[in-house]
C-alpha cells in the first residue's frame, strides 16, 4: 500500500522548499497538508470547480489535478503570497471593495485566476472576463459582485 | 382571509437605535481573513496523533447487508481502525421532532444496520494516519462487504406501486403520510366557477452543493471527558445537543465549534449522520479523527431538495378572479423521513406557503410524502417554497393565457392590497406587513413591459422568440416559535447575544447565530455600533462556538437579521444604560442628560464635560467608589448583557421578472434581463442585501435551467460529478439589477424582516414563465424542471 517516496524541489511564495512524497500525492495535498499553506481550497478534485487553482511558473493550474512530483523544480504562487505583510493587494482590495465575496471558499483560487487573466488582458470587457472566471464555480455571490470586482481591479491595475 | 389586528403578541419595545451604521453600504470586516487564505475551515485544521476517516458507502440502491468482513484490513485495531453499523448499535438513530401524529417515523442509523436504502449510504468507516491509505482501506473493506440486493423504489410512482418493495417493511408502506385539509367552501368555489385550469408539476430534485462540502473534526480528551467537534454546521448549539444525547455525554462536556463554513443553504441544518460516527469514532479512539467530503461523496449523499409533484386544480371566473384551488403535493422524502423536519419539509411547507401574495379564500390541501431509494431529502434554501411559488405562478401564466388576460393584470386582480395588512392567509400565516402590488409595478416599469410587448410582436414577425416571466413572491422570515408554527412545522425557538463592554472600552458580542458567509460579523458589529454609539471597528462579533456564544438555534431559515440583529441590539441598549449610569457618576449628572457620539460620552448643553468610552469603561471596571454599595441585579459593575429574541413572523415579498430568447432550434434559454424588487423592512447593510439577492436568484435559475440530480430505473444517481450535475458559471449568468422598496415590519424589533430566500424561490417561475411567454406560439406548457434544452425541444413537439 505504502510506496516509494520522492523527492520534490519546490519555490512556494518565494521561499524555497522539498518535500519526500509519494508519486501519487497531488500538488495541492503537499501544498496544504505538507507546507501547511490551507489557503488553497478544494471543491471538487476532479477538476470543474477552481477552487484549487494556484500559478505555476506563470500560469494557472488546477492544484487537484496536478501532482506535486510534476511540479518538481517549479515556481508556484499561492493565495498566501498576494498580500504584502497584511496589506491587500488590488485584486484582494477591489473584491472587498465590491463585495466579490460572501462564504469565502471559492476565493483564493479565483483571486489567482484574476491575477493571471488580468497579466495576459489588462483591459477586458464583460464578456472576456465572464469567459475567464467561467472555471471558478462561485455559489454564493450569483458573480455579480465578482464580476464587478474584477473590472474594478482591472481599472486600478491601469 | 381576514384583517388582523391584535394575533400576535409583541413586545412593548420594538424599536431600535439607528445611527451612522444601520444602513450604510459597509465593507465587511471578515474579508482580510478570507482574501489572504487565512480563513481556516474544517479541512484546515490539524491536530496531533490525528487520523483521516473515510466511509464506505453502499454501491446498492436497495440491499440486506449480509456481512462485513473487516479482517482484510492490514493492521487492523494498530494502524488501521474499522467500525460499522453493528458497532454503533447502541447509538440511538437520528429521528425526526415533527408532532404529527399520522406522520410514520423511520428512524436512521447513522451507519446502515442490517439494511441499505440508498447508494451512498454509510456502511463502514475506515480510519487510517495517511489519509491516502484511508482511502485505500476503505476501497479494500468495500470489496469485502456481501449484499443481498432488493428491488430498487426509483420513484414516488414506483413507491406507491401494490408490489412495490417496502423500504422500511415495520411501518408496511411506503407513504409515510398524506393528509387532507379543507378551508372555506371548496365545491362551492368550483361550482360558481366559469372555468378550471389544471396544471400537474414534477419539481426537479437538486441540491445546495455548497463550495464547501461537508466535514468533521472529533477529538475526545479522555481525562477530562472533554469532547470538540469542529463541524461545517449552521447549527453548533443545536448539533451540540443531539450529540451529547446520542453519544450519552454530558451537554458541558461537549463543545461544537462552526470554523468557517464555505456555504450552508440549508443543507447544513439538519444533523448528518456523519456528524455522529465522527465524534463517536473519536470516543472510541481516543485520538482526533477528521472527515472531508468529497465531491463525488456529497452528490451521493448530502441531503437532497426541492422534489415534489403539484398538482393543482383551479377554479376561476372568466375576468381572471380566483375563486379556489385543489392543490396536492407530494414529496419524494429518498431513503429516510430524514431527521429534524421529516420528509414533509417540502411538500408541508409547500401547502401552507401555496397562497403566497393572494387573496385565496377556498383551498384544499393534500400534503403527502413517500419514500424511495435515494438520498434523503433535507433543507435548502426556500425549502418547500421553491416547488410552490413555481407551480403557482406558473398556473397563473397558464390562466391567463387561456383567459387571453394578460399576466400581470391576473395577478393584479387577485392580489392583496398594501392597506389590507396585516392579512392572515387561508393557511393561518400572519402577513405583517408588505408591497405586493408596488413591488410588481416597480419590476415592469424597470423593463417597460409595455414596450417590450410590442418589440416581442416585431420578433415572433422575423422567427425570434422572447418571453418575459413574472413571478411574485411572499417569504416567511424571522424564523422563530411563531413562524416555524405558521409554516406548519412548529419548533419552539431560543436565541441570545451577549453584548460585553472591557476595561478598555471595546466590545465583543457573542451571538447564537452562526454566519457562514451572510457577514454576520459586520451587520450585527453595525447594529452594536449604534446601539452603543461607536465604531463598528470596536466591536468583534464571535459566534459558531458553543464555549463562547450563548445558546440558540444558529443560522437558517432567513432568521439571523431579524434575531441577531434585535438580541445585539436589545443588550447594547442595556450596556448603554450600564455605562450612562456609571458616567452619570462621573459626571455628577442624571444619565437621561447624556449623550453617546462617536464613542464619546458628554453632557447634553455642555460638550466641554466629556469623557471618551474607554475613561468610562475603566471607571466601570476600576473605580471602586463609583459601584453601589451592593451591586444589584440591574448595576453589576460589569458592563455586560445578555438578551433573548423569540420574534413574531415577518412576511418580506417582491418581484422577479425574467426577459428571455428561446432558440428553437437548439432548445437553449438566454436570459436576457434578470430584475429583481425586493421589500425586506429595514436594511442593516443594503450591500450584503445586494448579496443575499444575487445568490439566491443564481441558485434559483440553477434549479430551472441546470442542476438536476437524475437516478436510473435501479435506483443508480447518474450525476455524481461537477461534469453531470451542472451548476451555474459566470458566462450563464446575466447581470442582475436589484430594486429595493423598504416596509419595514410593524412587527420585529427595529422593523426588520429576513431575506436570504425570496430569490431562490421565485427566479423559477420568472425563468419558466418567460420560457412558456416565448414559445406560446407553440402551445408549449411546463411540466417540469429544469428546462434544459432536451425540455424545452420536448415542449414544443420538435422531438419526441
Amino acid at each position: 500500500m505504502a510506496t516509494t517516496k520522492h523527492a520534490v524541489d519546490l519555490t512556494v511564495n518565494g521561499e524555497s522548499a522539498q518535500v519526500m512524497v509519494e508519486a501519487r500525492r497531488t500538488l495541492a495535498d503537499v501544498l496544504r497538508e505538507e507546507l501547511g499553506l490551507t489557503g488553497t481550497k478544494l471543491g471538487c478534485e476532479h477538476g470543474v470547480c477552481g477552487a484549487c487553482t494556484v500559478i505555476v511558473d506563470g500560469r494557472t493550474a488546477r492544484s487537484c489535478l496536478m501532482f506535486a512530483v510534476q511540479a518538481n523544480g517549479c515556481e508556484i504562487t499561492t493565495v498566501e503570497g498576494l498580500d504584502t505583510d497584511g496589506k491587500l493587494d488590488f485584486v484582494q482590495q477591489a473584491f472587498t471593495e465590491n463585495h466579490g465575496l460572501q462564504c469565502g471558499f471559492c476565493t483564493p483560487g479565483v483571486l489567482m485566476s484574476v491575477h493571471s487573466f488580468l497579466k495576459n488582458n489588462p483591459n477586458p470587457s464583460e464578456e472576456e472576463i465572464r469567459i475567464e472566471l467561467s472555471g471558478n464555480i462561485c455559489r454564493c455571490t450569483g458573480y455579480q459582485n465578482i464580476v464587478k470586482s474584477i473590472a474594478a481591479a482591472a481599472a486600478a491595475s491601469r | 382571509m381576514d384583517k388582523v389586528t391584535s394575533a400576535v403578541r409583541l413586545p412593548k419595545d420594538r424599536s431600535i437605535r439607528k445611527g451612522k451604521w444601520i444602513g450604510a453600504r459597509v465593507q465587511r470586516v471578515e474579508d482580510p481573513r478570507f482574501l489572504t487564505g487565512s480563513a481556516k475551515y474544517v479541512a484546515d485544521l490539524t491536530l496531533p496523533r490525528m487520523v483521516h476517516a473515510v466511509f464506505v458507502r453502499s454501491p446498492h440502491a436497495h440491499a440486506y447487508i449480509v456481512s462485513i468482513d473487516k479482517s482484510v484490513l492490514p493492521g487492523l485495531g494498530k494502524t488501521a481502525f474499522a467500525f460499522t453499523g453493528e458497532d454503533m448499535r447502541e447509538v440511538p438513530a437520528l429521528i425526526d421532532v415533527v408532532t404529527l401524529e399520522t406522520l410514520l417515523k423511520t428512524p436512521q442509523h447513522s451507519l446502515a444496520l442490517g439494511k441499505v436504502r440508498f447508494a451512498g449510504e454509510a456502511v463502514a468507516i475506515v480510519a487510517h494516519a495517511d489519509r491516502y491509505i484511508a482511502e485505500d482501506l476503505a476501497e479494500l473493506l468495500g470489496q469485502a462487504i456481501e449484499y443481498d440486493i432488493l428491488d430498487p423504489v426509483p420513484d414516488v410512482a414506483a413507491a406507491s406501486k401494490t408490489d412495490a418493495a417496502l423500504l422500511h417493511p415495520d411501518i408496511g408502506t411506503n407513504e409515510v403520510y398524506r393528509e387532507t385539509e379543507t378551508h372555506g367552501d371548496i365545491d362551492g368555489a368550483f361550482k360558481a366557477a366559469d372555468q378550471s385550469f389544471s396544471l400537474r408539476f414534477h419539481h426537479n430534485r437538486y441540491e445546495a452543493a455548497p463550495m464547501e462540502t461537508r466535514g468533521v473534526l472529533a477529538n475526545y480528551e479522555r481525562p477530562d471527558s472533554q469532547l470538540t467537534v469542529w463541524s461545517s454546521t449552521q447549527m453548533p448549539h443545536f448539533l451540540g445537543s443531539i450529540i451529547s444525547g446520542k453519544l450519552g455525554l454530558p451537554a458541558q462536556r461537549v463543545r461544537v465549534i462552526a470554523p468557517e463554513v464555505g456555504g450552508g443553504f440549508g443543507q447544513k441544518m439538519c444533523t448528518s449522520p456523519e456528524e455522529i460516527v465522527v465524534p463517536w469514532v473519536a470516543l472510541q479512539l481516543g485520538r482526533p479523527v477528521r472527515w472531508i467530503e468529497d465531491r463525488r461523496e456529497h452528490l451521493l449523499s448530502a441531503t437532497h431538495a426541492k422534489e415534489q409533484y403539484v398538482n393543482l386544480d383551479v377554479a376561476v371566473k372568466n375576468d381572471g378572479k380566483i375563486l379556489g384551488i385543489k392543490g396536492e403535493f407530494i414529496g419524494d422524502g429518498g431513503g429516510y423521513s430524514f431527521n429534524t423536519e421529516s420528509a414533509l419539509i417540502e411538500p408541508a411547507l409547500a401547502a401552507k406557503a401555496f397562497p403566497g401574495p393572494y387573496r385565496l379564500e377556498c383551498y384544499e390541501e393534500t400534503v403527502a410524502a413517500s419514500l424511495t431509494n435515494k438520498s434523503p431529502a433535507a433543507a435548502y434554501r426556500g425549502v418547500g417554497w421553491t416547488a410552490s411559488n413555481a407551480a403557482r405562478e406558473i398556473v397563473i401564466d397558464e390562466i391567463a393565457r387561456g383567459l387571453d388576460i394578460d399576466p400581470a393584470d391576473m395577478r393584479r386582480m387577485n392580489m392583496l392590497d398594501a392597506d389590507e395588512l396585516p392579512y392572515k392567509s387561508i393557511t393561518g400565516q400572519i402577513y405583517d406587513s408588505g408591497s405586493y402590488k408596488e413591488s410588481l409595478d416597480k419590476a415592469l416599469d424597470a423593463i417597460d413591459y409595455p414596450a417590450f410587448r410590442a418589440e416581442q410582436q416585431r420578433l415572433r414577425g422575423e422567427g425570434r422568440y422572447t418571453g418575459v416571466g413574472i413571478s411574485c413572491y411572499v417569504e416567511q422570515t424571522a424564523w422563530g416559535s411563531d413562524s416555524s408554527a405558521q409554516a406548519g412545522t412548529p419548533l419552539p425557538s431560543h436565541d441570545n447575544s451577549t453584548v460585553t463592554m472591557d476595561p478598555g472600552g471595546k466590545v465583543t458580542i457573542g451571538t447564537s447565530v452562526s454566519g457562514h458567509g451572510q457577514g454576520h460579523e459586520t451587520s450585527l458589529a453595525q447594529v452594536a455600533a449604534d446601539g452603543l454609539g461607536i465604531d463598528i471597528a470596536d466591536v468583534r462579533v464571535l459566534h459558531g462556538d458553543t464555549l463562547t456564544s450563548p445558546y440558540g438555534l444558529g443560522t437558517y431559515a432567513s432568521r439571523s437579521a431579524v434575531i441577531g440583529g434585535a438580541t445585539v441590539a436589545r443588550a447594547a441598549a442595556d450596556v448603554r444604560e450600564q455605562v450612562l449610569r456609571v458616567a452619570g457618576k462621573l459626571f455628577e449628572a442624571s444619565p437621561e442628560d447624556l449623550l453617546i457620539e462617536d464613542g464619546i460620552i458628554s453632557v447634553a448643553g455642555a460638550p466641554s464635560l466629556s469623557k471618551t468610552m474607554e475613561e468610562v469603561a475603566f471607571a466601570a471596571y476600576w473605580d471602586g467608589g463609583l459601584r453601589d454599595e451592593e451591586p444589584g441585579e440591574n448595576h453589576q459593575p460589569l458592563l455586560s448583557s445578555t438578551r433573548f429574541y423569540d420574534p413574531p413572523a415577518t412576511y418580506s415579498n417582491g418581484c422577479v421578472v425574467v426577459l428571455t430568447e428561446v432558440d428553437t432550434d437548439t432548445g437553449v434559454v438566454k436570459l436576457d434581463r434578470v430584475v429583481v424588487v425586493e421589500d425586506c423592512g429595514t436594511v442593516i447593510n443594503p450591500m450584503i442585501v445586494d448579496g443575499q439577492v444575487h445568490g439566491a436568484i443564481m441558485q434559483g435559475i440553477g434549479g430551472a435551467l441546470l442542476e438536476h440530480l437524475i437516478y436510473d430505473a435501479d435506483g443508480q444517481p447518474l450525476t455524481t460529478t461537477y461534469m453531470d450535475y451542472l451548476v451555474p458559471t459566470a458566462m450563464g449568468m446575466p447581470n442582475m439589477e436589484v430594486h429595493h422598496l423598504e416596509t419595514p415590519s410593524p412587527f420585529s424589533i427595529g422593523g426588520i424582516k429576513g431575506m436570504g430566500e425570496g430569490g431562490q424561490v421565485a427566479a423559477p417561475a420568472a425563468v419558466a414563465n418567460a420560457v412558456a411567454d416565448a414559445l406560446a406560439p407553440f402551445g408549449a406548457r411546463i411540466t417540469h424542471f429544469p428546462l434544459s434544452p432536451d425540455n424545452v425541444l420536448r415542449m414544443i413537439g420538435k422531438i419526441a
